[in-house]
């Protein structure tokens, strides 16, 4: 049984249809990433499968319960890290921890806060109250509210937006963790070097999903671009993004003692979403 | 229920972290009766200061319960808490009965605080009987506000939303109640619009058992009606607080 099943899930708000058909399925351990730009519906798709958000159509499985009918014993399997911080300001870090972590009747729960915060590297500023902390220790703190209970899915929405590339670093290695214990981790992103980090991507745009493969074969949807120097002049030639490809591309010009220089020049990710976004666009 | 105590502790936590809050909540309606005593000092002897003096001092514990409680809610809602909440397993019943809980002891403590500074300051003279009657009647309608914070914070998607209901609700209960004017003077419609305030029915007790010889079953009426218009006002929370968008 896969971790997360979605399948032609629909949200309407009026006339706006934020989600418009979405089909996907995350495996278990999976570090699944959700990539779109903004209000491509990535926030609606994830309200969707937390049971925050009743879906106009369509079918959602998380753990193989339905998010809103079996929400009671759905919200004890997973986590959720919302865009914002979400946090009580007035209180301490463990008072956030701990708040979250009761909810879940989370046993020897004392003993998990401790654990969370040192995963978390809090447990210098524990005792402190949330509204002296920066926006990158908030989203620590929120990320060991999400964690508390030892959740099998977790849900991060956005979750290193607006943090130094160290932290997101640590982030990740967080995460990188989290999912070799067997943690299935579904990650929304808008940032193309973080979602080369995830096992899977899917692009989100309008609120349908427009290729869903590993980040490698998202990147050799692209294209890349060669200019040989050969003879003095200059040969240019755009190719796919397999590397099959370049190989190909290449085969004729051997060894010739006329090639003086070869300029490759692969696609990005952000350029094949780009790219895959605009053809849709066109279709 | 174990949840419910959880929700309230941190409900209270959070009010004594904030000092602002807490100032707000305590200290302003003791200043205010302080300026209403400075005021009525200015009138005539002949100018009955025991028939505004214990209703002005409920109508502000009244409307400070419902601002306060009101806005914190409303401010679960805007940080993301509130969906947090929801999504960590906490029960609607659970968080409504949580924050009831939890502004128990603020209104409480408003309610004995500005009710003793009332009597003190305008030297009120009363039995032992009609202390403890007007201290649950305050305490009631503090009850009955917290739970009017709660529902009308069911409508608000931000703080500033919560203004517009100050003079929708809360203001007309200042004329509509009794407050000011007896009620039988007022048009028939009015009298009868100034019945949906809780402010009426409280501002009812008041009145009688300020007058000397009054018995408990003329009041016993009032007080079954404020209890009853927090039931309904927590079951009609409990149906508007929205879980799922």
């Amino acid at each position: 049984m896969n971790a997360i099943e979605v399948s032609g899930l629909i949200k309407r708000y009026g006339r706006v249809e934020a989600l418009g058909g979405a089909d996907l399925s995350v495996g278990r351990g999976e570090v699944f990433g959700l990539v779109g730009p903004n209000g491509a519906g990535k926030t609606t798709l994830i309200k969707g499968l937390v049971g925050a958000l009743r879906p106009s159509d369509g079918e959602a499985r998380v753990m193989g319960l339905n998010p809103l009918k079996d929400r009671a014993e759905l919200r004890q399997k997973i986590g959720y890290m919302p865009q914002g911080p979400a946090l009580y300001e007035d209180l301490t870090a463990r008072g956030n921890v701990g708040f979250f972590g009761a909810a879940h009747r989370t046993p020897d729960l004392r003993k998990k806060v401790d654990e969370v915060m040192n995963f978390t590297e809090l447990s210098g500023r524990a005792n402190d109250p949330v509204h002296t902390f920066s926006g990158g220790m908030k989203r620590r703190v929120s990320l060991a509210c999400a964690l508390v209970h030892r959740p099998e899915v977790i849900f991060l929405d956005e979750p290193t937006a607006a943090v130094d590339p160290q932290l997101r670093s640590r982030f990740w290695r967080t995460f990188r963790e989290l999912a070799r214990e067997g943690t299935t981790l579904f990650i929304s992103t808008h940032l193309m070097d973080e979602a080369m980090l995830c096992d899977r991507i899917a692009i989100l745009r309008k609120g349908r999903i427009i290729a869903d493969d590993t980040p490698r074969a998202i990147l050799e949807m692209g294209k890349t671009h060669l200019v040989v120097r050969r003879d003095g002049a200059e040969e240019e030639e755009t190719i796919g993004g397999h590397p099959e490809d370049l190989a190909a591309a290449l085969r004729p010009y051997g060894l010739q003692p006329g090639v003086t220089a070869i300029d490759v020049e692969t696609d990005t990710l952000e350029a094949v979403v780009l790219s895959l976004i605009e053809k849709e666009e066109v279709a | 229920m174990r949840r419910t105590f959880i929700v309230a502790g941190r409900v209270v936590r959070q009010l004594l972290r904030n000092p602002r809050f807490l100032v707000l909540s305590v200290a302003a309606p003791l200043v205010i009766v302080y300026l209403l005593k400075i005021f009525f000092d200015t009138l005539p002897p002949t100018f009955d200061v025991a028939r505004y003096a214990v209703p002005v001092a409920a109508f502000l514990v009244h409307f400070l319960a419902f601002l306060l409680c009101a806005i914190a809610l409303v401010q679960e809602r805007t940080a993301g808490t509130m969906e947090r909440m929801f999504i960590n397993g906490f029960r609607r019943t659970e968080i409504i009965a949580g924050y009831v809980l939890g502004f128990l002891g603020l209104a409480t403590f408003q309610a004995v605080a500005g009710l003793t500074e009332a009597i003190w300051l305008f030297e009120l003279d009363y039995d032992e009987e009609t202390l403890a009657t007007l201290f649950v009647v305050v305490w009631l309608l503090a009850i009955a506000s917290v739970m009017l914070g709660i529902f009308i914070s069911t409508f608000a998607r931000h703080e500033g939303q919560v203004f517009p209901f100050v003079p929708l609700i809360i203001l007309p209960s200042v004329f509509l109640s009794g407050l000011l004017v007896d009620v039988d003077e007022l048009p028939t419609w009015a009298d009868w619009l100034g019945h949906a305030f809780p402010l009426f029915w409280a501002n009812n007790v008041i009145q009688d058992v300020i007058e000397s010889g009054w018995t408990f079953e003329e009041v016993q009426g009032s007080l079954a009606i404020l209890i009853g218009y927090s039931i309904v006002l927590l079951l009609l929370a409990s149906l508007t607080l929205r879980e799922v968008e």
